[in-house]
């Protein structure tokens, strides 16, 4: 089934020799619904999703996962249901990654963009977090473990 | 939770952090700027929701690499949520569609094979012999579209042009449908013109923003980072959230007000209660610019008035359609006594957005009921909160709402629209605002946020509704089909004046076997329309022919019969209009994989195979009735053509997209600056055909009130998009205010010109009683709206409410944003909130499976006791992106009556432990 699947899907993305190669097209043959889809199976079936858990790694347990591309937010690489909510009052994640460099077991530093006001002053550097980026899980993914449910062709 | 921002809060938050030294704007690291020497950049647009955020995106080696927040946006300044600087990575799943997809079996189309690789010749072949069969059979309202609020303005304008033009069908109907036709519907009815007032400076302007059902945290990311931006540096600045259940965005809020559902409609009216008691109305303002209105109440619930193919559980809610015995506090609402039974006929559920004039005293009396007591009692949501604290928040609220010196602002987005009463409670907001003169002032308003990328731009102004044209113009208005015909150079009566399906009607209809041929464009109403277990059967059982045309296989392909592979938004040209009537357009940066194809390529290539003798020829259209129209037939118009210059053999086409006019908008063109262009290299024309559609389609709004600049302007290296009406250049903040709007007579102060149903009859609060329609020109309408119960509430069986929604890391159906995998990883699944102790008395934990069931069908998911979301005793949220969490086989398709919106938000359910199942079950 999976070369079959294959067979549909992207034989021309357009690569540069230079990039790795898109998903390689193999002799097409049917492809029943029930192979379509991010669910396989009928969509009379109801499938039971598979078990999963929260992600629990403490800061600095687990290493930083790779940009998709260069200038993407980092996603955040440890647990942070006990680090919210973030509100006006409170926020912890400013606490710990407001620094100025980074330091050999400490968070990595806020970046100089959220301390400027794009839209109220932008020629200027604050001294605090920008309100604009105040909810950083507005940006920055959380994780879990979960693996991709489909491969991905993009090459940064 | 509520929050009261201190100095020493502030401190203590941690705003004495680091201090940076660098000046400017060091957007990247040294690292970074490296990598990205020798990427392209060009301003485009966020392909995801309402908010419509600046990009600017990146390509290398004619493919995208990466994204920025464009700093030039005055939406979004820079910035950006995760699903936006996720847009480089949506186009590149392993399994993009590139080919055309038939179902066949020995070497034919066979509804009951697998599917086969085609060529678009082989594919259009197939798709044209079974539209003509089924057309030839059952005439016009056999076929239909189901389109987006993410089509481009040119892909909903080819639509529009196509299916109502040359067909004559009006079956084309948006997932906008679900998405804010309530909000439509009450822009409508109290300002005879339809979108906002407003725009987003005054999230910025204002002293008080109120969401209601409008969970901004998530579902507009960036607008929220404005207005806690906002309330970080304002000590005043007061922020409320109104929700069923405690979510992200209170936690910004001073307060949160958790209320039951439907009982938005009962705190509204305690609210205009409490601001007429007070002595609160802005006398001048309403008595120079408003008239008070009310229409009938019993409406029923936009459910089938059949229940010949309900499933035998839910003939009991079916039952609610035509006869409801009203609750104590709907009796209460309606000024009954609540001790007798009152047994309703819904018998005005045909003309339920009928209305008519009644006196203030009138609209007064109406209020009483909705004391502080009553209103209390009924709204609150959290059956763990004590009452007498419940009442402290809602007088809060209204000291807030009734204080003169505070600007407010009302946001709503799906709690309001997806409700069986989405356009009453819209048009509750307006009475408010309307009352208290905060509307359509720098600050002021009541502002309704949609969730798609141009839901504005294309569904509403284009008109890809069933009862639409252009620029908020009706089929069933003989002035407005002429107008249209005239612009379109059609034959008189070419257009079809019976009003088509609806989106969810067009699924009975498929159920039905009166709809046999559809073509689904940039959706996946499969998966998003509610009640869905009837729907997949339909499209699998009928003999039907289902075309999706998708980026990825989805849910709807699965059911289709044959898939055609579309060009994604980095790939086309587009243009696409935000919540605050924004029109923002992109130039195509990449080109799209495979045999895949503009959406407009697809419409105007399978356009050639129709000639007009086809379709302009008599054609019956059951149950239509309408003043020079024989009944339930379209006239022949082709001798009428003939004399236009048209001849029998041309192809819709050459008549509706290859125009003379259209043809003289020569490509290429500078404003390209090198670009390509798919859509003219597919069709082998010398002509912009992206440009050509605007244009031509602009012409339906220039000169009444919704004003696009020309095409060239929006690529302007200094312009971010412009809300609209644009006239002499300048763009409109706030309609109807005489100091920003060029439409508002001078002079005036504020003039509601919007012209529908701006002439109506007179009566009171039971009914008409005066026949002659009144003119109230000029006017914004104040409606009184009763309180109303849901269609379906918890009972013994079903014993909770269930509601449904998204989450801030997926798009809709996620068949884009789960294909991410930073986006999949965060938020893998779709659970269900629950409260604790319902979870205790159930003995499910976090990361349980449990069944999900109504009357209408079960589904199994996983159970979230803690999480974003804080669930009330007596509630559930699941939310819908999830494929394999198929929520919609469990959600009701009522709607709201006025409006055909579904109510996602309220059906009851009960949730029960799934024992030991390793595997998936058919139930």
């Amino acid at each position: 089934m999976r070369t079959a699947i294959a067979a549909l899907c992207a034989a021309a993305l357009g690569c540069a020799a230079s990039r790795p190669p898109a998903p390689t097209a193999a002799p097409a043959g049917p492809v029943p619904d029930t192979a379509l889809g991010l669910a396989k199976g009928s969509v009379f079936d109801v499938p039971a999703p598979p078990p999963w858990k929260p992600f629990d790694a403490a800061p600095g347990a687990a290493p930083l996962a790779a940009r998709p591309w260069p200038g993407a937010p980092p996603v955040v690489p440890h647990e942070i249901a006990a680090f919210l909510p973030i509100t006006p009052a409170s926020n912890s994640c400013v606490d710990c990654h407001a620094v100025a460099k980074k330091e050999p077991g400490q968070a990595t530093p806020i970046p100089p963009s959220h301390y400027v006001d794009l839209r109220n002053a932008p020629d200027t550097t604050q001294e605090r977090v920008t309100g604009a980026r105040w909810v950083c899980t507005a940006c920055h993914a959380e994780r879990t473990e979960a693996k991709p449910l489909v491969q991905s062709a993009f090459v940064p | 939770m509520t929050w009261t921002l201190s100095r020493r809060d502030l401190l203590k938050a941690g705003f004495t952090s680091a201090v940076v030294g660098a000046a400017g704007l060091p957007v990247l690291s040294e690292a970074e700027e490296k990598a990205q020497q020798g990427w392209q950049w060009d301003k485009s647009v966020c392909r995801f929701c309402g908010t419509g955020c600046g990009i600017l995106v990146a390509t290398q080696q004619g493919r995208v690499v990466g994204v920025r927040g464009d700093p030039a946006s005055p939406v979004n300044r820079g910035l950006l949520c995760s699903k936006g600087y996720a847009l480089p990575q949506i186009q590149y799943g392993a399994d993009r569609l590139t080919r055309p997809l038939l179902r066949k079996k020995g070497g034919r189309f066979d509804k009951q094979g697998d599917f086969e690789p085609v060529s678009w010749t082989e594919a259009f072949d197939v798709m044209e012999r079974e539209f003509k069969r089924h057309y030839r059979a059952l005439g016009p309202t056999a076929v239909g579209i189901m389109g987006s609020g993410q089509y481009t303005i040119q892909e909903g304008y080819a639509a529009v042009k196509l299916l109502k033009a040359g067909w004559r069908s009006n079956n084309l109907d948006p997932n906008a449908r679900h998405c804010m036709a309530s909000a439509v519907a009450a822009f409508m009815q109290t300002f005879g013109i339809d979108e906002p007032a407003g725009c987003y400076d005054d999230i910025e302007l204002t002293d008080l923003v109120v969401m209601w059902g409008s969970n901004m945290a998530e579902m507009h990311p960036m607008l929220w980072a404005r207005i806690v931006d906002k309330r970080l540096r304002s000590p005043d600045y007061r922020v409320v959230n109104i929700s069923t259940f405690g979510n992200r965005s209170s936690e910004a809020a001073d307060l949160e007000i958790l209320i039951k559902p439907s009982s938005d409609l009962a705190l509204w009216n305690y609210l205009a209660r409490e601001i007429v008691r007070r002595g609160a109305v802005d006398e001048e303002f309403v008595r120079a610019h408003c008239v008070f209105a009310a229409g009938p109440a019993d409406i029923g619930y936009g459910m089938r008035d059949s229940d010949a193919r309900a499933f035998a559980a839910e003939k009991d809610t079916q039952l609610r359609e035509r006869v409801v015995v009203l609750t104590r506090e709907e009796a209460v609402g309606r000024r009954l006594d609540p001790s007798q039974r009152h047994e309703r006929k819904q018998a005005d559920a045909a003309g339920a957005g009928r209305h008519w004039l009644i006196s203030f005293e009138d609209f007064k009396k109406a209020l009483e009921p909705y004391t502080l007591d009553f209103t209390a009692e009924l709204c609150r949501g959290d059956r763990d909160e004590p009452l007498e604290g419940f009442k402290k928040k809602l007088s809060q609220l209204a000291d807030w709402y009734a204080d003169r010196k505070r600007k407010a602002v009302s946001f709503w987005t799906m709690g309001f629209n997806q409700h069986v009463r989405g356009t009453w409670v819209n048009e509750q907001a307006y009475m408010l605002h309307l009352l208290t003169g905060k509307q359509a002032r720098p600050g002021a308003g009541a502002f309704s946020l949609t969730g798609q990328p141009s839901a504005c731009g294309t569904a509403r102004e284009v008109g890809t509704f069933a009862h639409r044209l252009p620029a908020d113009m009706v089929v069933d208005n003989a002035e407005h089909r002429a107008h249209s015909e005239h612009l379109w150079n059609l034959p008189g009566k070419t257009l079809n004046p019976k009003v088509g399906s609806h989106i969810t009607q067009m699924m009975r209809d498929l159920e039905d076997g009166k709809l046999r041929w559809l073509w689904v464009q940039v959706t996946n109403p499969f998966q998003s329309t509610a009640n869905a277990n009837h729907w997949i059967a339909a499209a699998r059982k009928m003999d039907s022919f289902i075309v999706v045309s998708d980026v990825y296989p989805t849910l709807s392909s699965k059911v289709a019969d044959l898939i055609l592979p579309s060009a994604m938004i980095f790939e086309k040209w587009g243009a696409y209009g935000n919540s605050e009537r924004r029109t923002q357009t992109w130039r195509q940066v990449v080109n799209p994989p495979g045999e895949a194809r503009s959406d407009v390529w697809q419409m105007m290539e399978f356009s050639k195979r129709f000639a007009l003798a086809e379709v302009w020829g008599r054609q019956p259209v059951p149950g239509l009735k309408a003043e020079g129209f024989e009944d339930g037939q379209l006239p022949d118009v082709l001798a009428e053509a003939e004399s236009k210059g048209y001849g029998r053999g041309d192809t819709l086409h050459d008549v509706l997209f290859a125009t003379p006019e259209n043809r003289k908008v020569k490509w290429p063109d500078p404003v390209a600056r090198g670009a390509r262009n798919g859509t003219v290299e597919a069709a082998g024309v010398e002509w912009f055909v992206e440009k050509a559609l605007f244009e031509d389609y602009a012409r339906f709004g220039r000169g009444h009130g919704h004003d696009l600049a020309p095409f060239d302007v929006y690529y302007r290296d200094d312009v971010r998009g412009l809300r609209w009406p644009v006239v002499d250049g300048k763009e409109t903040p706030w309609r109807f205010n005489d100091a920003y709007d060029p439409y508002a007579r001078k002079g005036s102060g504020f003039d509601f010109y919007g012209k529908a149903m701006k002439a109506i009859p007179t009566g009171d609060l039971d009914g008409v009683i005066d026949k002659a329609p009144k003119p109230v020109p000029g006017k914004a309408k104040i409606f009184f709206r009763p309180y109303a119960a849901p269609a379906e509430s918890p009972d013994q069986a079903f014993d909770l409410w269930l509601s449904t929604g998204r989450v801030l890391e997926h798009w809709h159906s996620g068949t884009m944003t789960r294909r991410v995998p930073e986006l999949n990883a965060a938020v893998p699944q779709a659970v269900m909130f629950m409260h604790p102790k319902d979870a205790e008395a159930r003995k499910l934990r976090t990361g349980d499976l449990a069944w999900v069931e109504s009357r209408r069908g079960k589904i199994l998911v996983r159970a979230e006791l803690g999480g974003r979301n804080r669930m009330p005793r007596g509630m559930v949220f699941v939310p819908w992106f999830d494929e394999g969490v198929f929520i919609n086989k469990v959600t009701l398709d009522a709607t709201c009556p006025i409006s055909k919106e579904t109510d996602f938000k309220k059906c009851a359910v009960k949730v029960y432990r799934a024992e030991a199942l390793a595997k998936g079950v058919t139930p």
